[in-house]
């Protein structure tokens, strides 16, 4: 396997990332970023939207801040399982993610910016021009999505992060940087549909660091993780459940793996809490309430039927652990 | 107390300081072969002696021919495999590892589509590219190869059609990696489109373009590859069954999963002659398909085997890539090196086949197994590879280890345009063994008796014979079950534990070493052949074309020489890599190595001990008889002290002559049946398997995990028990992939899905349960020291030990491999609706009451043992043939005996009406039989 040939850029400043990004985008040259490379490198060996600029975040200074209420972006997920002081619901999604060598390389940044993930994309390029490419690497061709035909306005290739769930519940907030300055907004409005959109970063943005409110690093939760191996293996599913301890009315809920973008569950926590909160027939009831609320597809490993049953489980398992 | 005695006389001519440290640089030069630092010999451990020949080696199951020349010296000693070090410093070179001068690179262009014609092929846009050296395609090749004679489909490219997405169709040589796959997009092929069959059932229905053509012989125009038909023993006694089990399973295909992608390098040297570098496991077959398809004498070429990163059967048939580099390589003048990429190794697959089977079985009333009727439909793929035999081993291998009333088979395999199907681990026996063994458990269920007590009931006892004709040697199956049933606490477990949690057992039976070398008649020409050659320093040069594929043949080798000649094991270097200086050996395949070169070793020892023995006698003047052989040293077995190093008695029996030479062959006996078929699965000797494995299953997500497992194995003789250990241990994980998560995925459009070990989920050390290996030895009389197989056999029990350790835990039978937790969730839900419960949690833990059968079958399986023991150790050596424990007289002819005994090949045209699956294949006719009707 040969990766397709490109520059690197390895600014050592954040000015110097965004002067770099800015005069690339200028140029009209493409470009993507790259922190650990256990994503975006072997998606490059398979040649996946290779790009003919790459600007690596790893030499820069600072950005790798662990903390209770700061983690930057080039924390790596080995640091963030370790006891660094961190949110233990964030060390117990972070050491659920890949296997210890991903782990040692793959970062926090990486991780929430996940490429998402499709069995009709995630492959070689002789195979998926057996298939005619798909929506997500058309290769020029306008192909369809191979997932679900006849539509080709929406890619449906599922994200697979195990670290965002947890974060949502926890209220956390991401920092966006690029030419145009810093902007801050809360993680649960950072993605954005669909497989290919993926999130809201503007062209030369990188996501700089995530932030913990007070009151979101009080919260206590739970991670549920559905997957065949216990490692290596991307969630087929995942359910992150957090509360402020003794408060049902702060419960949050968020799913991943299930479609293009994780995302928190309000609607369905609101309407459990609506008809009066009452232990485990709540929780049963909120299983089935985010079950019915999510959409998986037949893109991954296990059959979306499962995945989707599974949810009532994992909500369940998560909520209950929580409130132990 | 002197140190022992002295390899050499006078002093180790070693010159030492005061203070006893050696001086470096002012060493005189010792003696060639006196043992370096060890001048003294060791002394003779008698525990690695057989109690037969005067040592403390125990022997239960009885002595065996080879005792007399056991020295103590390497044999049942735990040690590690003689190529580890070049292992683990990284200095093993595998295919890839191999770097010639000059060397460019080779690729594949593959096929985007299923099936399809080529109409053209033009290659001038790639020849133009600056950096090509040389373009090929099928026209350069057009001899047809195959690893079985009877079944030559292949090409080296694609010839006329494309049969499955990944098939070869050209390929090209240029002077980098980036130039050849830039090569690649600049091909111009003009394709026909034909429509592709992708399920088997599909396959045994006429096609407009079957994906092969055997001209007379083809059946009908389906793209049934091979039909068997095979039936024994009296039908009648499953007529009124007193309990029978009855199920369909549908298995997916697996992959090999081996850690080293294919790799070649080919180079034509100077004189002209073919080198050619391969991880091979029957470099010997390369060998010759490589003649065909390149026109070439076999002895213009030389074929290396580099290292084996695993093999487990995917590295067993000659590749068409092999002839590919080294075709490109004739053309540019340059050595071409071709390595896959995992995708490819995914698409030439040779992985075990996608299974339906069907399973019938019958007990009598008194729990005697009157049938077995089984049906094995398994896809092809788009080759025929091994699949031949496959189609036999889908069945014959389930007649033993149990004594049958009568045994039914039908099996077909298809092509369809899948990547091709192939040998692997447990080769065609191991899907229908979990078919087999899980019916036993479900008859068990409803006889209200212990399956292991069943089992014990029904066993074929050592010496007999099945009632294929196969004839069965030592078996160590009832010790096999019986530890494992010792060691799990099985009595305390068994159908006990709360929901969730279960236990259950699976047995395996295997070859080891087919009968039958596929090239040559057996009763001409040996199986294996070794050579051996001791020269002036004492070193022992072993020439065998023995494959290791990681599994440990040089290692085995090279312990029985130095168990023989009673020489430390570093003196002894297999030379084993290359077809110019290795005997022709059919490779590792179906077991045999150990079994076959280890015998043929054995005999080339033998002569130069006798040689060593005989110039002892001259220096000593006491005859062979009366001398022993012991750590480098030849004395008189009453007075140690008069004795000759083995350096001087060599130098003794080289006078004259030279270097010492010596040839050593193994044949298997003549045996087995005269029926179409018979030589499927004929072996000189069997293994036997049981393990118990123990499970959590969750019952609310359909998860399993399996947490312990208890493996025992009978391998005649552990000849190095760490590695027979680690064959039980692989056998385990690799077989647990099988059942819990592996299978090649082929989606809605027939891609696979998974060519990639991400998504083809072998088991991660996470779910690797603990193995407690279990060695049972039953000395075969035929294997080297006693030794039979114990590389494939263990894989098979693992299977349905957890398929029925999953039904004690949450009471569902499940038939579709793998487990994945969606099919057990399915499962669940299934008996959910049909239950009383709404809550899985609440479901129903299966119990046992055992019937008035339970004692009965244990006082036979008591009377049992005692016949078995006698047998095993040839005081009884009475006649037994399957039918025995149906009271027949195993004297006469069965069929002299039984109205309606049969055994037949085809069926009876009033059976056609009732077939399974496979067994449709029956009613269709061959191209010869079918003037007129085409």
């Amino acid at each position: 396997m040969l990766m397709p040939p490109f520059t690197l850029h390895n600014p050592t400043t954040v000015e110097e990332a965004c002067s770099l990004a800015g005069i690339l985008l200028e140029k009209g040259e493409e470009f993507d970023w790259v922190a650990g490379g256990t994503d975006l490198l072997p998606n490059y060996k398979w040649h996946l939207n290779p790009k003919p600029h790459v600007i690596s975040l790893a030499r820069i200074e600072g950005v790798d801040t662990l903390s209770l209420h700061e983690i930057g972006c080039m924390a790596r997920l080995t640091d963030l399982t370790l006891e660094n002081g961190i949110h233990p619901l964030i060390v117990e999604a972070a050491s659920k993610v890949a296997s210890s060598l991903v782990r040692r390389n793959a970062t926090l940044g990486g991780n929430i910016c996940l490429d998402t993930r499709c069995f009709w994309y995630n492959q070689g390029e002789l195979w998926r021009r057996s298939i005619d490419w798909c929506h997500k690497a058309d290769c020029g061709t306008g192909a369809d999505c191979r997932v679900i035909p006849n539509q080709n306005t929406l890619c449906v290739a599922t994200y697979q992060g195990d670290i965002a769930p947890t974060l949502m519940v926890l209220d956390a907030e991401v920092h966006l940087i690029g030419p145009n300055g810093l902007r801050t907004l809360p993680l649960a409005e950072f993605y954005q549909l669909d497989g290919m959109t993926k999130n809201v970063l503007k062209k030369g943005e990188f996501l700089l660091k995530v932030t913990l409110s007070e009151e979101g690093a009080g919260r206590v939760g739970s991670y549920q993780k559905l997957r065949v191996r216990d490692s290596w293996d991307f969630p087929e599913a995942g359910v992150a459940a957090s509360w402020i301890p003794g408060d049902v009315n702060s419960l949050q809920i968020a799913t991943t793996a299930l479609e293009s973008i994780p995302r928190c569950h309000p609607e369905e926590v609101a309407a459990v809490l609506e008809d009066g909160w009452d232990g485990m027939t709540s929780v049963k009831a909120l299983a089935a309430g985010v079950r019915k609320s999510v959409q998986p597809v037949n893109n991954t490993s296990l059959p979306p039927r499962y995945r989707k049953s599974m949810v009532r489980v994992l909500t369940k398992r998560a909520v209950q652990k929580m409130i132990e | 107390m002197s140190e022992g005695y002295r390899q050499q006389p006078g002093g180790p001519g070693q010159k030492t300081r005061k203070d006893g440290k050696r001086v470096a640089g002012k060493q005189a030069f010792p003696p060639p072969g006196s043992g370096g630092s060890k001048p003294n010999m060791a002394t003779r451990d008698l525990d690695f002696i057989p109690e037969s020949v005067g040592g403390k080696e125990p022997q239960p199951a009885g002595s065996h021919i080879h005792d007399r020349v056991r020295t103590g010296t390497s044999v049942g000693r735990e040690m590690p495999l003689v190529d580890s070090n070049a292992k683990v410093t990284g200095q093993a070179w595998y295919g890839d590892d191999v770097r010639l001068p000059n060397e460019v690179i080779g690729k594949i262009l593959r096929s985007p589509h299923h099936y399809a014609r080529i109409k053209s092929i033009d290659t001038s846009r790639v020849e133009a590219l600056p950096g090509v050296l040389a373009v090929a395609t099928g026209a350069d090749a057009p001899h047809r190869f195959g690893v079985l004679p009877v079944t030559k489909d292949e090409h080296a490219m694609s010839v006329e059609k494309v049969r499955h997405v990944g098939d070869l169709v050209a390929c090209v040589a240029a002077i980098d990696e980036a130039t050849a796959l830039e090569a690649l997009n600049l091909f111009d092929v003009e394709w026909e489109l034909l429509e592709p069959v992708f399920d088997p059932k599909k396959g045994l229905e006429d096609a407009d373009e079957p994906i092969h053509w055997r001209g007379k012989y083809h059946l009908a125009r389906t793209n049934v590859q091979k039909r068997v038909f095979q039936e024994f023993g009296d039908r009648s006694l499953v007529e009124k069954p007193h309990a029978e089990s009855h199920g369909k399973w549908s298995m997916a295909g697996v992959h090999h999963g081996f850690t080293e992608p294919h790799a070649v390098v080919a180079h034509w040297d100077p004189n002209g002659r073919l080198q050619l570098y391969t991880p091979q496991q029957v470099p010997h077959y390369t060998h010759r398909a490589l003649s065909t398809v390149l026109d070439v004498p076999m002895h213009q070429i030389n074929v290396i085997r580099t290292f084996v990163g695993g093999g487990f059967g995917g590295k067993s048939d000659p590749f068409p890539h092999e002839m590919c580099a080294a075709i490109l390589s004739r053309k540019s003048g340059r050595p071409v090196r071709i390595t896959f990429d995992r995708e490819e190794v995914y698409w030439i697959n040779r992985g075990r086949h996608p299974s339906h089977i069907e399973v019938k079985m019958t007990a009598d009333e008194d729990a005697r197994i009157s049938g077995f009727d089984i049906d094995a439909l398994i896809d092809g793929g788009g080759f025929a590879s091994f699949g031949h035999v496959t189609s036999y081993y889908n069945g014959v291998l389930a007649t033993a280890p149990y004594e049958l009333g009568s045994f039914h088979y039908t099996g077909a395999r298809v092509w369809t345009n899948k990547p091709a199907s192939g040998a692997m681990r447990g080769h065609g026996a191991v899907n229908t063994r979990c078919a087999v063994e899980v019916g036993l458990d479900e008859m068990a269920e409803t006889m209200q008796v212990d399956p292991i007590d069943l089992r014990l009931a029904n066993l074929l006892p050592p010496h007999s014979r099945t009632i294929s004709g196969f004839r069965i040697t030592s078996n160590g199956m009832r010790e096999a079950l019986e530890k494992v049933r010792k060691g799990s606490n099985w009595d305390e477990k068994f159908r006990k534990m709360p929901l969730g949690k279960g236990i259950g057992i699976g047995c395996g039976f295997f070859i080891s070493g087919s009968g039958l070398p596929i090239h040559w008649d057996p009763n001409r020409f040996p199986h294996a052949t070794v050579h051996m050659q001791v020269d002036m320093d004492g070193g022992v040069t072993v020439h065998t074309g023995a494959a290791d594929i990681g599994q440990g043949s040089t290692t085995a080798i090279a312990q029985v020489v130095s168990e023989v000649l009673a020489l430390p094991i570093e003196m002894i270097h297999v030379r084993c890599h290359e077809s110019d200086t290795s005997p022709v050996d059919l490779g590792s395949y179906s077991s045999r190595v150990t079994f076959m070169n280890a015998n043929a070793a054995i005999r080339a020892a033998l002569e130069i001990r006798e040689q060593l023995l005989n110039a002892a006698w001259e220096i000593l003047g006491y005859h062979p008889n009366n001398l022993i052989m012991n750590d480098r040293r030849i004395y008189y077995k009453h007075d140690p002290a008069i004795g000759v190093s083995y350096l001087k008695a060599l130098h003794k029996a080289q006078e004259d002559k030279g270097a010492l030479i010596a040839s050593g062959a193994y044949r298997s006996p003549p045996m087995g049946g005269v029926h179409k078929g018979a030589a499927a699965g004929l072996a000189p000797a069997y293994s036997f398997s049981a393990y118990v494995a123990e499970v959590d299953v969750d019952i609310e997500t359909g998860m399993i995990k399996c947490t312990n497992v208890w493996a025992a194995h009978d391998c005649g003789k552990a000849l190095n028990p760490l590695a027979v250990k680690g064959q039980i241990i692989g056998s385990c994980h690799m077989g647990l992939g099988q059942v819990l998560s592996e299978k090649m995925v082929y989606g809605r459009t027939g891609h696979l899905q998974n060519a990639n070990l991400l998504d083809y989920k072998i088991p991660s050390v996470h779910e690797m349960p603990h193995v407690e290996p279990i060695i049972v030895e039953s000395c075969d009389p035929e294997g080297p020291f006693g030794a039979k197989e114990a590389g494939e056999g263990p894989l098979l029990p693992i299977l349905p030990a957890v398929v029925n350790a999953v039904y004690d835990a949450i009471g569902i039978r499940l038939r579709t491999l793998p487990l994945t937790p969606d099919v057990v969730f399915k499962g669940i839900e299934k008996t959910l609706k049909a239950s009383e419960f709404d809550d899985p949690t609440d479901l129903p833990s299966p119990r046992l009451t055992f019937s008035s059968m339970q004692p009965k079958l244990v006082a036979r399986a008591q009377e049992h043992k005692i016949r078995d023991k006698a047998r095993q150790r040839t005081e009884d050596t009475s006649p037994y043939v399957n039918g025995v424990l149906f009271g027949f007289d195993p004297t006469i002819p069965l069929e002299d005996q039984v109205e309606g005994w049969r055994t037949a090949t085809e069926p009876d045209p009033e059976q056609l009406a009732e077939l399974g699956l496979a067994g449709r294949a029956w009613l269709k006719k061959e191209q010869r039989h079918m003037e007129g009707e085409n």
